[in-house]
């Protein structure tokens, strides 16, 4: 399951050979169209200079996040061409503020005093980060969510840089003269975070200048930091992003600020999370606003983290490849993009971490499950309208409790077996169903299902 | 008839004295004698020279961000050299090797670096030289089981290539310059302890040190002041080739993150967080790497000359 999934998807996983390339190849018996290569292969290469290096020299067809400084190289060449990718991102610093989890100390942590918090949020330049270290198309954050998405930025817009009013804030919550705390991020581009070293490097140069706070950086491996943050086990301070999976105020803060939220900011805020509650059962934006607009501002004065900013990116491909695009979902499918050749190489920023994407939240994980497996309901290409996947209509009832999808007929699995209802349910199940035998998955955490509905069937007392 | 008297032969005392000549001076003269390790001296010189006076010739702080000075200049980061004399224009603030992505100047970076490097390579060959001087001469010397014990222990850790040894010993205690520093020590004592013992070994039954037991001398005394200084020649060349290879390794891990953290201005780690600008940037890999690169030859031409100059095999060449 987590290495070879049948899914019904245009390709097929034929070989993965780890930490070198992941061979897919087209299924004969996909039930839509399917005009790329015959073979499709994912690369990567953590070093944007690397990608480009491979994207000139032809042996890749189409690379994921450019470097920042490398637009004008790409667009100056004439067999390659650059799609940029809308910024429906956002780049956070966060706080482990109010851990349960052993191992830390509150009463010594100064993260854990609301005031500190909103100090660092006033002593830290947003707008030097972005207009220095941050590629065209950027910006920089007003609210957690890209001001595109519905009710994405109602509310108050976040504090200004201020650094007198951050230091009074932090001598009346007890650090006058600062205190030393860790950075921990993953040495990882995304489009949400071009250049991390040079961004980590900047920020400890600003609060040390700025408010006198020590940040030592810690770098880790991206797999360990996204478990580590999901189980709140990161001290001090950490930057991670996050790229809009579908373009709704759910995927943004109900994702991370709701009740079923992961430990990542440490306990929740009954203000944030009931807000939310109410805003995502609601269907017509008009009537979700005013909660959003409570869970923004109230997450604007507890400060679980730091929104910095919505950071644009761009893909490359040559220019011979046809049906290119950028999607703003991160979701690029190769079976509308040929080459004319039969094999389709793809470079991408890292490894899949596992292809049973039901547990996973890293972008180039999912890019590569979406070749593979579907959903009842997908994406337009290259837009976030949504369309009929694998079922082809379906019905809602007024109090939106009740919810019935008519299922694509004809469609069968990579193996041959044909697709029904069973296989809906027996998907829904093991990820809601923590008895479910199969509710194992890669780490077991399951984070979107528990980010979207709140919790798990049968879930374990903590 | 006229004899010739030849005149006896006179014992001068100030001839002879100049004429005997201590191993140190002959060294000296092979080692100023061969024009590659003069290179290496003049090298590791300028470097020493860079490192002690830093502070007063680096123009900036190795960690300011131009966007921290007042008043604020105008200027990108990981901008090109500009060189007053050579073109650049004067409105232009100067930065002689340019900015690095955070906009640091890299040219104070550079010159703090050189300080880095050289405390790297002295500390880690001086903790091995120690650590590996005392095991090895205490094997040589009681051999045994003794021996036995710390040689088998130096051959667990010989078996391991070195850099990844110490990468492991590091991914075990946490990155960091100590903790890099402590294990590229760690992996280089089998090294000397495997030179010292030698030279105990052979020198441990020779007859000055027999008489120097006979005479009633205590191990210590025996083992430290007769044994060790004629071990002495050995190890300087061995320790000098280390350096350089100590700071090779310190940049190797740097450069993978696991040495110097941000914002230090080690070579390796300005190498390493740059790597991704090599087409657009290239003065920013170019110079780190020239850097380690001069260093490590100056050190190796050193030790090359050493290792010649003190071979008592080559004293014709003299």
């Amino acid at each position: 399951m987590l290495e070879k999934p049948v899914g019904t998807g245009p390709y097929m996983v034929s070989e993965w050979v780890r930490g070198d390339q992941l061979v897919l190849t087209k299924n004969a018996n996909y039930w839509g169209e399917n005009i790329g290569a015959e073979t499709l292969v994912f690369k990567w290469s953590t070093e944007s200079a690397q990608r480009l290096l491979e994207l000139q020299s032809g042996t890749v067809d189409g690379i994921d996040n450019v470097g920042p400084d490398d637009f004008a190289t790409v667009e100056g060449d004439s067999n390659l061409a650059l799609f940029n990718r809308p910024a429906l991102n956002i780049m956070y610093i966060g706080f482990n503020n109010n851990p349960t989890n052993e191992g830390f100390d509150n009463a010594a942590n100064p993260l854990a005093n609301e005031k500190v918090r909103q100090a660092i949020a006033m002593g830290i330049d947003r707008n030097r980060i972005v207009d220095n270290f941050y590629p065209a198309g950027s910006e920089v954050a007003s609210h957690f969510t890209p001001c595109s998405i519905p009710n994405g930025c109602v509310g108050d817009e976040w504090y200004a840089f201020d650094v007198e009013a951050a230091k009074a804030l932090l001598t009346e919550a007890g650090y006058p003269d600062g205190f030393e705390t860790v950075l921990n991020y993953r040495d990882v581009v995304r489009g949400y975070l071009p250049d991390p070293n040079v961004v980590a490097q900047d920020l400890q140069a600003q609060l040390k200048e700025n408010l006198n706070i020590t940040l030592n950086i810690e770098v880790m491996e991206s797999g360990a930091f996204l478990a580590a943050a999901d189980a709140g086990q990161l001290q001090g301070l950490h930057m991670l992003g996050w790229g809009a999976d579908y373009p709704d105020q759910t995927n943004f803060l109900g994702y991370h600020f709701g009740a079923g939220a992961s430990l990542q900011f440490g306990d929740k805020f009954e203000d944030i999370t009931s807000a939310l509650e109410s805003g995502a059962q609601l269907a017509s934006d008009a009537d979700r606003a005013p909660f959003y607009e409570a869970a923004n501002n109230a997450i604007r004065t507890h400060v679980p983290m730091i929104p910095v900013a919505h950071g644009g990116s761009a893909l490359a491909f040559k220019a011979s490849v046809e049906g290119a695009f950028a999607s703003p979902l991160g979701n690029e499918e190769f079976s509308v993009m040929s080459n004319g050749t039969d094999t389709f190489v793809w470079m991408q920023n890292a490894e899949p971490i596992s292809l049973y994407c039901a547990d996973e939240t890293d972008g180039e994980s999912l890019r590569a499950c979406e070749q593979i497996t579907q959903s009842l309901l997908g994406y337009e290409v290259g837009g976030t309208a949504v369309v009929p996947v694998l079922a082809e209509s379906y019905e809602v009832n007024a109090d939106l409790t009740e919810w019935t999808f008519k299922l694509r007929p004809g469609v069968v699995f990579h193996d041959g077996s044909t697709f029904d209802a069973n296989d809906v349910v027996t998907s829904l199940s093991i990820q809601w169903d923590a008895a479910n035998p199969l509710h194992t998955g890669n780490t077991g955490a399951f984070s979107y299902w528990s980010g979207l509905f709140g919790a798990f069937l049968n879930a374990p007392a903590q | 008839m006229t004899t010739q008297t030849i005149p006896p032969a006179k014992l001068d005392v100030n001839t002879l004295s100049l004429d005997s000549v201590s191993l140190w001076q002959i060294t000296r003269r092979r080692l100023f004698r061969r024009k590659s390790s003069v290179v290496g001296m003049i090298i590791l010189g300028i470097l020493i020279l860079i490192a002690i006076t830093a502070p007063w010739i680096a123009p900036y702080s190795p960690t300011l961000s131009m966007l921290d000075v007042k008043p604020a200049q105008d200027i990108q980061k990981r901008s090109a050299p500009c060189i007053h004399l050579l073109g650049c224009p004067a409105d232009q603030p100067e930065h002689l090797m340019g900015t690095d992505g955070n906009l640091r100047d890299e040219f104070s970076r550079m010159l703090y670096g050189a300080r880095l490097s050289l405390i790297i390579g002295l500390s880690t060959v001086s903790f091995a030289i120690v650590i590996g001087t005392i095991l090895g001469a205490l094997g040589g010397y009681f051999g045994g089981w003794i021996d036995n014990i710390i040689m088998r222990i130096m051959d667990v850790l010989l078996a391991f290539p070195s850099l990844l040894l110490a990468i492991a010993i590091v991914t075990v205690i946490g990155p960091g310059l100590i903790n890099a520093l402590l294990a590229i020590g760690i992996v280089s004592i089998p090294a000397y302890a495997r030179v010292v013992r030698g030279s105990v070994l052979s020198v441990r039954e020779m007859d000055y040190v027999s008489a120097s037991r006979a005479l009633g001398g205590n191990t210590y005394e025996i083992l430290f002041k007769r044994i060790l200084p004629n071990a002495l020649t050995p190890l300087i060349v061995q320790g000098t080739l280390g350096i350089a290879s100590a700071i090779l390794d310190a940049a190797a891990l740097s450069f993978l993150g696991l040495g110097a953290q941000p914002p230090t201005p080690e070579w390796g780690a300005m190498l390493g967080s740059e790597r991704n600008q090599v087409f657009t940037a290239p003065h920013l890999v170019f110079y780190p790497g020239l850097a380690i690169m001069l260093t490590v030859l100056a050190f190796n031409l050193l030790g090359d000359g050493l290792r010649d100059a003190l071979d008592p095999r080559l004293a014709h060449m003299s």
